[in-house]
């Protein structure tokens, strides 16, 4: 039984990516002969290529905000809608509806809201008298990733909110009930209760979360295809306007390397931090 | 009451002269009309820029070099010879593969007929958006034999194609060259050889609005300083001057082409200046690229683009203009169609205008471009390369063209197509009779996130107020880092 999964796995996954380590180490436009440049890839993209560091902190930096207010926001929506009544199942269905739909769809949607000049964010802005945050959301390299960012969040709370509900609905209720004999109050039920009890829960939702948002390309494809001036140009989207519009498949093949490196370092520092707090060592 | 004889000869000769003088009136009166209202070659005529269609007979009336507007042959020029007829085959299924997802139910229509006159046939459309399509084709073509036929950008994407070996020499092929205007087979031959049909004939120039002009008793500008001029007399008006959609990288880039055309003494000049940015040899700080920065940041300053123009997208722009928000959009004919979806009261009300930025006397009027380059896969088995030949000989027929042409608002570099059946065709043709130069965004040879996304952002940049020396060098820097330099 094995071995037909292995060969499945093998050919569809393994295969193309030992195949990428190979192109990382050549000059290849996909036309001519791949020319083996050694680490010449690796080295050009670190000293000489600014589009690419700023594309690293762009990463960094979108990464952080998302994984903190999506990680934030579906443990606050979880512990509300915990229990199993119709009303918090509808709520749910509801939070988890944007998941389901397509990354294009839920860019375009986010177009039409930020526009600058017709988007109804702007308008609300204008309406209740806050003028000065009626941005040029997605044209201003201020704020174009900030934008991206929040419609990320938006897309994917949802899905965080039901990984949530499955790991709070495990925590013994004994623990509640113990708490409040104490007399502690909401909050400290949460500080002492919830939080550490729901770490392991945490752990999937920020790495998981972490991983989409270095995969997070139609989403910034769709909205900003990486402007204004690489203001939102994330790891993947510049891989693929190197390998595509640029036609340097090698030097995007490196830069995978890269990507794959940096999730796998990032993942690997959230785990060890999170079960440090929880005391697993 | 009784009329004798002489009484009546005498009624009836006045009568008679009173016939004859209305005959004649009338006749002379018919005439003037009829003079007026056909056009008659090397005649004079009224309105510049009307015409009688585009096709090989047609007229449309231009100044001549006294400056008298008169009838003159519409710029359509002779091909290689008698059209031809389409080529027969039997049996074959092939792969159509092109980025005009507009067009599909047209090309739908034309291949349900080229199917039907010649049974056994299958043609497939595979199609992208044209973004994909520039960065996607390539990879999906070259790795699928069955794409036998498929259509390119002119430029660096004609070029990949030809460098990857997938180009099919058309050279002996009569549909191409007699079916096509000859001077539109120029992007698809290289060193001598035909190995792409151009299908379409586009007009990368701004359309404008010219019921709006009318109304207010606007003139078309005519150079930079009545550019300016105008756009500050619009912006008063609360109109938006150039709905340009600097936010879309397609077609905000259309108006880079009007920027380049006259940017330099001659076409050898530019090619060569562009060329030069593409080898590293020279940057965005030269005086020629700086220049066309500066007058960005000029019509920026003047208040010509819309407010957050760097956010503003190629949804929005053919919508203001459809609704009377903008007086221009900077597209091509290529946009008309999306114009009136929008709003189909626009159809007839558009008209084009060449966007000349120099005060000096100009060397170019406009923008025109011969595009969706046609070609038979190369790689294909020799039975897919002879449904491919035959579907392009059945495109390249002048009534498939005019049919796909008026359908889909686009003119086509087939010869003898007549697109008069289509008002926005007739409307926006007048820009033919000027002298317009091959779409020169397009002689930015590589891949296009090397040096022409890049330069394009930079002039966004410049058209948003930034400073030009630290943006320009900032730009170059990237540029020569993009070319390994």
């Amino acid at each position: 039984m094995a071995l037909p999964a292995f060969l499945i796995y093998g050919f569809l996954y393994l295969y193309p990516a030992l195949s990428n380590l190979l192109y990382a180490t050549r000059r290849w436009d996909g036309v001519n002969p791949p020319e083996n440049i050694g680490f010449r890839n690796f080295t050009y993209m670190f000293t000489n290529d600014d589009v690419f560091l700023k594309s690293i902190n762009n990463n960094l930096r979108f990464t952080l905000f998302v994984v903190f207010f999506q990680t934030a926001f579906s443990l606050m929506f979880a512990t509300f809608l915990v229990k199993n009544t119709k009303t918090n199942i509808a709520l749910r269905t509801i939070y988890f509806f944007p998941t389901i739909l397509s990354s294009v769809s839920v860019g375009l949607i986010w177009i039409s809201l930020y526009d600058s000049n017709y988007g109804f964010i702007n308008a609300l802005f204008k309406k209740v008298g806050l003028d000065f945050l009626a941005l040029n959301w997605l044209g201003d390299e201020k704020y174009a990733l900030l934008a991206v960012a929040i419609s990320q969040v938006w897309f994917h709370t949802g899905q965080m909110v039901v990984i949530y509900v499955a790991g709070l609905q495990q925590i013994p209720q004994e623990l509640y009930e113990a708490a409040d004999v104490d007399g502690a109050s909401r909050w400290q039920q949460f500080k002492s209760v919830t939080w550490p009890m729901a770490l392991p829960t945490t752990a999937v939702v920020v790495a998981y979360t972490t991983i989409q948002t270095f995969r997070a390309f139609d989403l910034v494809y769709t909205m900003t295809n990486g402007g204004p001036q690489n203001a939102s140009q994330i790891l993947v989207t510049l891989i693929y306007t190197n390998a595509f519009a640029g036609f340097s498949f090698g030097y995007a093949a490196a830069q995978t390397v890269i990507l794959v490196l940096m999730v796998l370092a990032i993942t690997w520092l959230q785990r060890r931090t999170l079960r440090l707090d929880y005391g697993v060592k | 009451m009784k009329i004798n004889n002489k009484s009546h000869s005498k009624l009836s000769f006045r009568l008679g002269v009173v016939a004859s003088v209305f005959a004649a009136l009338l006749a002379t009166s018919l005439a003037a009309v009829h003079a007026e209202t056909t056009p008659v070659l090397g005649q004079r005529c009224e309105n510049e820029g009307s015409n009688t269609g585009i096709s090989s007979t047609s007229l449309i009336c231009v100044k001549d070099k006294a400056g008298k507007l008169v009838w003159a042959r519409v710029k359509v020029n002779s091909s290689g010879g008698q059209p031809q007829p389409a080529i027969r085959v039997s049996g074959g299924t092939i792969e159509f593969h092109h980025w005009r997802g507009e067009d599909q139910a047209y090309f739908d229509k034309i291949i349900s007929q080229f199917q039907a006159a010649n049974p056994g046939t299958t043609v497939k459309q595979v199609i992208l958006d044209s973004t994909s399509y520039a960065n996607l084709a390539y990879s999906k073509i070259s790795t699928n034999p069955k794409a036998a036929i498929f259509a390119t950008m002119r430029g660096a994407q004609f070029k990949q194609f030809y460098d990857g070996g997938l180009l099919r020499d058309l050279s002996s092929e009569r549909f191409v060259t007699n079916n096509i205007v000859k001077s539109a087979l120029t992007p698809g031959i290289v060193d001598g050889k035909i190995y792409g049909a151009p299908y379409q004939a586009l007009f990368n120039n701004p359309l404008y609005n010219a019921d709006m002009f009318a109304k207010k008793g606007w003139k078309v500008p005519t150079n930079f300083t009545q550019v300016l001029a105008f756009c500050k007399t619009a912006k008063a008006a609360g109109v938006i001057p150039f709905a340009w959609p600097a936010a879309t990288r397609g077609n905000g880039g259309q108006i880079f082409n009007s920027f380049l055309m006259n940017s330099a003494p001659d076409i050898a000049t530019l090619t060569k200046n562009i060329a030069d940015l593409e080898a590293g040899t020279t940057d965005l700080t030269s005086t020629w690229f700086k220049g066309i920065a500066t007058k960005y940041q000029q019509m920026g300053d003047a208040g010509c683009f819309p407010p957050n123009v760097s956010g503003y997208n190629d949804t929005v722009a053919p919508s203001d203009f459809a609704l009377g928000k903008a007086a221009i959009y900077p597209c091509g004919t290529f946009c008309m169609a999306a114009v009136t979806k929008v709003n189909p009261d626009m159809a007839g009300k558009m008209k084009m205008m060449g966007l000349i930025l120099t005060d000096d006397k100009p060397i170019y009027e406009g923008i025109t471009n011969n595009t969706f380059i046609l070609s038979v896969n190369a790689k294909a088995s020799t039975k897919d390369q002879q449904v491919a030949r035959a579907f392009m000989s059945y495109l390249l027929q002048p009534s498939v063209a005019q049919y796909y042409g008026v359908a889909s608002s686009q003119h086509t570099s087939v010869v003898n197509a007549d697109y008069s059946a289509n008002v926005d065709l007739l409307n926006t043709s007048d820009i033919m009779g000027k002298k317009l130069l091959l779409a020169p965004r397009f002689l930015f040879l590589l891949p296009q996130a090397k040096v022409r996304d890049v330069v394009e952002d930079a002039l966004i940049a410049a058209a948003t107020g930034s400073n030009l020396t630290t943006m320009l060098a900032d730009k170059s820097k990237i540029i020569k880092q993009n070319l390994g330099k």
